[in-house]
């Protein structure tokens, strides 16, 4: 069985994201960290394989022969979610200092020569500073879930979750609850997968 | 451009791996996670996380200091070696040197490779003797061998996980990640012993808060109760064990209610936690076939007790009695506090064993001698504690102490003082000027762990390594290269070759660790970059090393059933002056002493006072809310903190993290008595009063004179007057 993503022999292991990035081709993921299972939720991933368009960081290496990263419908595609998610962020909230993984947004929204400005934005204020190690800003969270993933499946804390439906949905320490007097422990897995400035360091760790 | 080092975390001995993230000014800007780390398989805790950023504190040493005219003054390394190379051959026979268990494996071996050839003696000693002794020489004598039977991930494997007298949530926070990820996703039954309800209680099956002290009488009352249901495994018993009768018998002299009554804990619910622990649940995803077993993991609520071996016997004979040794998913762990605890004493910085646990007889001292070209001193040395009391006695008159704090880490401080005082010479190798450095005639300054090159062993004996990642602060150097480069100004008057002191790396000394200690031969820095962290025992390069230990049989042949029985609680029980009990412990934000992570801002923002938490019970007579200032006395010393006035503690007691914050340390209350047997001192227990507000502070220079190194407290706790 043999696996091309745009014509590269790619070992069909894991999933097609894996394959794509052994290829060594660039593949937006925002809510795949490699410290993490899939999330599947952000749909900046999504792919050609075999004819259909799917998520590559969930689907099967094993069950497709020919992927392609490339092509007038899926780069559309892609470039459409990220406009959707660029207008979950305020204008120039991405620009702020953040953790390993902060430009991640930035970069794929460059590499897809996404607009900014094509969805009206939906801006969100919260932010949360009580933190001694980092800072929250939801003006530049995308609701990928990798800091709730980071929390819970990694570290096993569970101090964030997803609150709230729809256009109101946000990350949170808990109901009216601030990072200092929840039970977050400061690990800072949260800071370290987030794919935006969201969430960041402070003092001593910020560049 | 940032440069991404993996490496080792320095804090405790949990050992994940952290990747700094180096940018192009030379500065620590991030540390990642490593997912490829077997230990931490991508978890961090705050202090991994955040806490790194104290290698460039502005408090650093940067030059050698020398005392001149009574005060420290800078000096050069020639200076300050050559005069130590001069000083030290007087005190021949009356000299001491403590190693560091925060130091590298490389620097523990040349370290105690020099007090034994150069200074003739075999009086060197680390911290373990302050955390694990009791467990180690338990361990020793029941089983051969000192060390974590099992690794991290059988946790996970196991049906039953105890924590005994620890809280992970606060010292090793990722083996509490990893014990809420068993409970959480693999079904494993968790039982909890502590005096205090800590985190980890919500997901406990049982949780007994015994008295403190009542250790004996708690695991023997298990031991009965799994004897009374016959759970008991007989085959293990027949075939891996000895001496089985004469214990039976002593935990036959009391019922499950008598020995419950003791520890002060239900006996309906003693029983329950000893059921399970001796036929524990199959966790989710166990093999139909296999046995599902139960992990022991312990801290210092054993171990600091007068009598610490004796708990961790029993402890140790109820893994015996289960048969929970020697397969996946079982074992015995003691939690090891400090990075390099384990590694410390694998490279023979103890005093009666050379590197690998070799004992001092003549087959081994040959052997060093074929090595070394000079023999190691026969005669054991003295132990870390003793060699402190030794000092006011008169025996030990000079000392080099390296990475190490006895001003902040012994019990009853004013008494450490005055020894440390009393010394003629004293020398210290750190990277701050601390309480003890102060007090120095020569300080050496040593680079921190992500300045050099070397390897740590963690909890689970997995040697990792230790990478550069940022350039020597000032003119620090490695503590192995120090120790060298004294050494060979002094060989020759010892008849010991200099050669014996040129290493070309870190890694080369690792070969030579290797070579003499055979559970570490199969080992290089080679393969451990070529192959990430390897368990010992790892006899030869093609070993794997080894998961889970004693899997055929123990290292003394049979594992030895030693009857222990309940002694008095403590040296100091409470009376109608100090009527309540002091327990010590840690708190998440906080390393030991604190003289790290008190230099890391955003954990000192954190917790800036030391915490004293007391029972509502006990706060409400003494006026005493939540946050108020309050003062703690014992017969030794006071300690200021705020008051955290909760149910976790027992009525009757008061939990201090041993931290020293705002000039107040646990230490000051704490009783130099100790266990018989492994003279650790009792830290867990001792009388103390408490007062609402804090008492004048004295300051008073006069008691160290020392010079005051900035942002570090001179010692101003006076004995309270009256109980000197
Ligand atoms: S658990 Fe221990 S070794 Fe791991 S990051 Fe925290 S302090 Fe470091
Ligand atoms: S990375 Fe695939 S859906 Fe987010």
């Amino acid at each position: 069985m043999s696996l091309t993503v745009d014509g590269i022999e790619a070992p069909a292991e894991g999933t097609l994201l894996d394959a794509v990035l052994a290829a060594g081709i660039g593949l937006p993921h925002l809510c795949t960290d490699d410290n993490l299972a899939a999330i599947g939720a952000c749909r900046t991933c999504l792919v050609e394989a075999d004819g259909r368009i799917v998520a590559a960081c969930s689907a099967p290496a094993s069950q497709f022969h020919q992927v392609a990263t490339r092509g007038a419908v899926v780069e559309r595609i892609r470039r459409g979610v990220l406009e959707l998610t660029a207008a979950m962020v305020s204008p120039g909230s991405l620009d702020r200092p953040g953790g390993p993984h902060a430009g991640e947004l930035a970069a794929a929204l460059a590499s897809h020569s996404a607009r900014l400005d094509r969805y009206p934005h939906r801006t969100r204020t919260r932010s949360d500073a009580t933190n001694t190690f980092f800072s929250f800003h939801e003006e530049a969270c995308i609701l990928c879930g990798r800091c709730v993933a980071a929390c819970q499946e990694l570290q096993h804390i569970g101090a964030i979750g997803m609150a709230g439906r729809g256009g109101a949905t946000r990350v949170t320490p808990g109901a009216d609850a601030t990072f200092a007097d929840s039970i977050c422990t400061s690990c800072g897995s949260c800071v370290a997968a987030c794919p935006t400035p969201a969430l960041s360091p402070r003092e001593a760790f910020a560049p | 451009m940032t440069r991404r080092v993996p490496t080792t975390c320095p804090y405790c001995g949990v050992g994940c791996g952290i990747v700094l993230n180096v940018d192009d000014s030379g500065r620590i800007a991030w540390v990642d996670d490593d997912p490829a780390n077997l230990s931490s398989v991508g978890m961090l805790c705050v202090k991994g996380r955040f806490g790194a950023t104290f290698v460039n504190h502005p408090d650093r040493l940067t030059t050698p200091l020398v005392r001149r005219d009574g005060v420290l003054q800078p000096a050069t390394w020639d200076e300050a070696l050559d005069l130590v190379a001069r000083r030290l051959p007087e005190y021949r026979g009356r000299f001491g040197s403590f190693a560091s268990a925060k130091a590298t494996n490389e620097d523990a071996f040349v370290q105690q490779k020099f007090v034994r050839l150069v200074m003739g003696t075999n009086n060197i000693d680390h911290c373990t003797r302050l955390c694990h002794s009791p467990s180690v020489e338990a361990m020793l004598q029941q089983l051969g061998s000192g060390a974590t039977s099992n690794s991290y991930a059988d946790f996970e494997a196991a049906g039953c996980v105890v924590v005994i007298g620890c809280d992970p949530g606060s010292n090793h926070p990722v083996i509490a990640s990893r014990l809420r990820r068993a409970i959480d996703d693999r079904g494993v039954r968790l039982v909890v012993v502590n005096p205090r309800r800590i985190d980890l209680c919500d997901r406990a099956q049982v949780f007994l808060q015994p008295e403190p002290g009542a250790d004996v009488a708690l695991f023997n009352g298990m031991a009965r109760a799994i004897l009374d249901a016959g759970v008991e495994d007989r085959d293990f018993i027949a075939s891996r064990t000895e001496g089985y009768a004469a214990w039976e018998a002593a935990v036959l002299e009391l019922t499950v209610e008598q020995h419950a009554a003791l520890a002060a804990v239900d006996a309906g619910l003693l029983r329950e936690a000893a059921l399970l622990i001796a036929r524990p649940p199959a966790p989710v995803g166990h093999p139909p076939a296999g046995r599902p077993g139960t992990c022991l993991l312990w801290g210092m609520g054993i171990t600091q007790h007068t009598q610490g071996t004796a708990n961790a016997h029993a402890l140790i004979n109820l893994a015996l009695l289960t048969g929970h040794l020697g397969h996946p998913g079982a074992g015995i762990s003691p939690l090891r506090g400090q990075n390099n605890v384990q590694g410390c004493g694998d490279s023979g910085c103890i005093p009666d064993s050379l590197p690998g646990y070799q004992r001092l007889d003549e087959g081994n001292l040959a052997s060093f001698e074929g090595a070394w070209g000079a023999s190691p001193p026969a005669q054991p040395g003295l132990k870390a504690t003793d060699m402190i009391e030794r000092i006011l006695a008169g025996d030990i008159r000079a000392m080099y102490i390296v990475g190490e704090n006895p001003l902040l880490s012994e019990p009853n401080l004013h008494h450490a003082t005055m020894a440390i005082q009393a010394l003629d010479f004293l020398v210290v190798q750190d990277i701050f000027l601390h309480e003890t450095a102060a007090l120095a005639d020569v300080v050496l300054p040593a680079c921190s762990f992500a300045e050099k090159d070397g390897t740590f062993t963690n909890s689970e004996r997995r040697v990792q390594r230790v990478r550069p990642a940022i350039a020597a602060v000032g003119e620090s150097r490695p503590d192995w290269e120090i120790i060298c480069d004294l050494a060979r100004r002094m060989a020759p008057g010892a008849g010991v070759a200099r050669g014996q002191f040129e290493y070309a790396s870190a890694a080369g000394v690792f070969d030579e660790l290797a070579r003499l200690t055979p559970f570490l031969r199969g080992l290089s820095h080679e393969r451990l970059d070529r192959e990430g962290g390897l368990q010992w025992p790892c006899p030869t390069p093609g070993h794997p090393g080894s998961p889970v230990l004693y899997a055929e049989s123990f290292p003394r042949g049979r594992g030895l059933f030693v009857p222990v029985r309940q002694g008095s609680f403590a040296d100091e029980t409470p009376d109608a002056d100090y009527a309540l009990i002091l327990n010590t412990g840690r708190v998440l934000y906080h390393w030991h002493g604190g003289t790290l992570t008190r230099r890391v801002r955003g954990l000192l923002a954190r917790v800036d006072t030391v915490p004293v938490a007391i029972h509502p019970d006990d706060a409400a007579p003494a006026a005493i809310s939540g946050g108020d200032d309050v003062t703690v006395y014992s017969r030794r010393g006071r300690l200021r903190g705020a008051a955290v006035v909760t149910d976790a503690v027992r009525p009757g007691s008061v939990f201090v993290p041993f931290v020293k914050l705002n000039e107040s340390a646990a230490n000051f209350l704490t009783n130099n008595a100790y266990d018989p047997q492994s003279r650790i001192p009792e830290y867990k227990v001792c009388a103390v009063r408490i007062e609402k507000g804090h008492a004048a502070r004295r300051r008073d220079a006069a008691a160290t004179g020392a010079l005051r190194p900035q942002g570090e407290a001179a010692i101003d706790h006076e004995p309270v007057p009256g109980h000197e």
